[in-house]
């Protein structure tokens, strides 16, 4: 009816108390659209920096007997529709000492093989950007650097680098340039930390899952990687996969071959990774079934097979979990918003009492007065939403120059990227979260304003009119 | 004066009583079987002392309250509606159209203007469509009741700055909007001074000889109960001679 909008305006226009309440659902929602952009951008790079480091598909094997027939299950892969490349590794957990006793995970791969299934030559640096990443400790690698050939990789495993190193370096621990030590090549992390350092000799200490006895290897140091995630920055390492294999020692006696820890693998397209995952589980099983005799056979080894998503699940669930347990901790502003909302309209029957009884005796019905206190708790809801997020659109929109100008005027390093390990702040908005903010804040505001709106139709309109 | 005996009764109110349920179920018998008829034109003035009824026997006739047992019959025209039967919606669009009120407190709106508080009833009836075409004719209309009352210069005041005989005549103004057939007053000059007052009661007739509405005052005021066609006393919830 006209009276609603007629009054609502009238007894919003003079008064500011009620505007409180919408200023408070407006910081609500411009407090949940900025914290879900920015979670779902951290999200959203942190996937991609993982994926980049692990490929597509893993076959892997179990623990200690790992797998067997390293060329059949390559050629049983590679066989298969939809595969663009796969590469053996070996990954063991090893400890080290340099200047201190510490802990990584190395993996040994075939480098140039490795490069094919994951972004190992994106991330894999040259010298001068080892200098650079090392004199600048926030610096990171540009998103449009070009990835090292084949060649500039297989060269960083190369006998003539390390003997280059070891030249580099010195001699020690009894090594020469004829029989240099086998080639690591660490997170940049582990460098910038001061753990390790290009050409340092490092002793690596594991237990081999076929003897189960402790086994020991040479390397050296002779090259960086910058994946972009912190973590594996810090506790991985490349190895040359056969170099691995002889330190473990895991030559399988009953399958007179080595063993792997599993192959990585490639898909031409990620969307189509279910089946392909179950096309190359069905034709290992297959395979390992044959008899022995059979050339295409594997030998049998429990094994299985996980996208890279299935590998990092945890961690990629617990950035959900944690995205959604602050949606609803946020979501705790907005109701208090909507509390606000309760209680000024609350307020403004009480003073508007007579008001309301005036209505009911010019004609306005029950209905129509709870009509018109629902209104104008929906308008306060709907206009704190819209504030809300056109400040949080702007600001998610503009939050790397926001960022900068505080830094800039406080001198206060709000987002530090040795930490966060970004160098900008990255954040998406998305319709889903932008749903999730206004659906359950329009809901709080009906329910803020539904009840003032009830008590405001139940009141007596004879007693509102009887007294001055 | 006008005819004392018109045609026919806009409002019959029969055999009506109205109880109020007391704290230890004891029950206050407050209107004890009103027999009432108010035709077309005619003006009548209910008397009686504080706490007889008069206000509750108006809040019944006025479809504020509702009466504990008897019937009340309004007629305009050739419609008529009885209750009890009247359905929610038209008991608001009585309300609405068919009869006015003027309260002693004047009930302005203090967030609306003189001329808004006027056109009130009309924008409650309408819809935002209805309100876009009749909004001129409202306005016209509005306009001309406040130059009846003597407050054509104040249209676009606050209430809160008229003085009480002012705000009174614009209430009467808001109360004659719709045309209604029947205004009830409820003490209207019982919060005014003797000057207001009298400016008042000769503003109350002079309207219902122009507009030919019918009209039921309650008052405490012989001067205003004396201009009336009809005068009734009421002692204890019930009309005596």
């Amino acid at each position: 009816m006209q009276y609603h909008s007629f009054l609502t305006r009238r007894y919003l226009r003079r008064r500011w108390a009620p505007w409180t309440a919408a200023i408070a659902v407006a910081l609500g929602v411009f407090s949940l659209i900025s914290v879900l952009a920015v979670m779902e951008g951290f999200k959203l790079e942190m996937r991609e920096r993982i994926r980049g480091s692990l490929s597509h598909l893993v076959v892997k094997g179990g623990a200690l007997q790992g797998l067997v027939g390293e060329d059949q299950i390559l050629e049983t892969i590679r066989s298969q529709p939809g595969v663009l490349a796969a590469s053996p590794f070996v990954e063991t957990l090893a400890i080290y000492k340099v200047t201190r006793l510490d802990h990584c995970l190395v993996r040994g791969i075939e480098p140039v093989q490795e490069s094919e299934v994951t972004d190992l030559g994106l991330y894999l640096l040259d010298n001068k950007e080892i200098d650079e990443l090392l004199a600048d400790p926030y610096k990171l690698l540009p998103d449009d650097r070009l990835p090292s050939s084949a060649e500039e990789i297989d060269n960083t495993f190369s006998l003539e680098r390390r003997r280059l190193i070891l030249r580099w370096k010195g001699k020690g621990e009894g090594f020469d340039e004829e029989s240099p030590p086998q080639a690591l090549v660490v997170g940049i992390e582990a460098l910038r930390s001061g753990r390790l350092a290009m050409g340092d000799v490092v002793q690596l200490s594991s237990y081999s899952p076929v003897t189960f006895e402790p086994c020991t290897g040479k390397f050296i140091v002779v090259g960086a990687f910058q994946s972009g995630v912190y973590e594996q920055d810090q506790r991985w390492a490349y190895a040359d996969i056969r170099a691995l294999q002889e330190m473990l020692d895991l030559w399988d006696e009953e399958a007179q071959d080595m063993r792997i820890s599993g192959v990585s693998v490639r898909l031409e397209d990620y969307s189509l990774a279910a089946v392909a995952k179950q096309q190359i589980e069905a034709e290992i099983s297959r395979r390992m079934e044959l008899s022995t005799i059979d050339e295409t056979a594997i030998p049998w080894r429990p094994s299985e097979v996980l996208t890279w998503e299935n590998q990092r699940e945890n961690l990629l669930q617990a950035v959900e979990i944690e995205k959604r347990i602050i949606a609803v901790m946020m979501l705790l502003i907005v109701a208090f918003a909507a509390a606000m909302i309760f209680l000024i309209l609350m307020l403004l029957v009480i003073e508007k009492n007579r008001d309301l009884g005036v209505l009911r005796a010019l004609g306005a019905s029950r209905n129509g007065v709870v009509l018109l206190v629902l209104r104008q708790g929906m308008l306060l809801c709907i206009t704190g939403t819209i504030l809300g997020l056109l400040g949080g659109w702007l600001l998610v929109e503009n939050i790397n120059y926001v960022h900068d100008t505080i830094r800039d005027l406080t001198g206060l390093q709000l987002f530090p990227p040795d930490i966060y390990y970004l160098e900008r702040i990255p954040a998406l908005l998305r319709w889903e979260d932008v749903a999730l903010v206004c659906v359950p804040t329009l809901v709080f505001g009906f329910l803020g304003s539904f009840f003032p709106a009830q008590w405001a139709g139940r009141r007596d309109p004879i007693k509102a009119l009887h007294h001055e | 004066m006008n005819d004392p005996i018109p045609s026919l009764p806009v409002l019959i109110a029969r055999n009506l009583q109205r109880d109020f349920t007391l704290a230890g179920d004891k029950t206050l018998e407050v209107l004890r079987g009103i027999d009432l008829e108010i035709y077309e034109s005619e003006m009548v003035a209910v008397r009686g002392l504080s706490g007889v009824g008069k206000s509750t026997l108006l809040h019944c006739i006025g479809l504020l309250d509702t009466p504990t047992c008897g019937e009340l019959i309004y007629r305009d025209g050739e419609s008529t509606w009885q209750s009890p039967g009247i359905s929610e919606q038209n008991r608001c669009d009585l309300r609405n159209r068919f009869i006015g009120f003027v309260f002693q407190f004047f009930h302005l709106l203090n967030d609306l203007d003189v001329l808004e508080n006027v056109m009130l009833p009309s924008i409650v009836s309408c819809t935002s469509s209805q309100w876009r075409k009749k909004r001129s004719k409202v306005e016209t209309r509005a306009r001309e009741l406040l130059q009846r009352v003597d407050l054509e210069g104040r249209a676009r005041q606050a209430p809160g700055t008229l003085s009480g005989g002012e705000r009174q005549r614009v209430a009467i103004a808001r109360a004659l909007i719709n045309n209604p057939r029947l205004l009830l007053c409820d003490e209207p000059t019982g919060n005014l001074d003797t000057r207001n007052s009298e400016s008042i009661h000769t503003l109350l007739r002079e309207l219902h000889e122009e507009l030919g509405t019918s009209i039921l005052v309650v008052t405490h005021d012989p001067d205003l109960a004396n201009r009336a066609d009809r005068l009734l006393s009421m002692i204890d919830g019930k009309f005596h001679d």
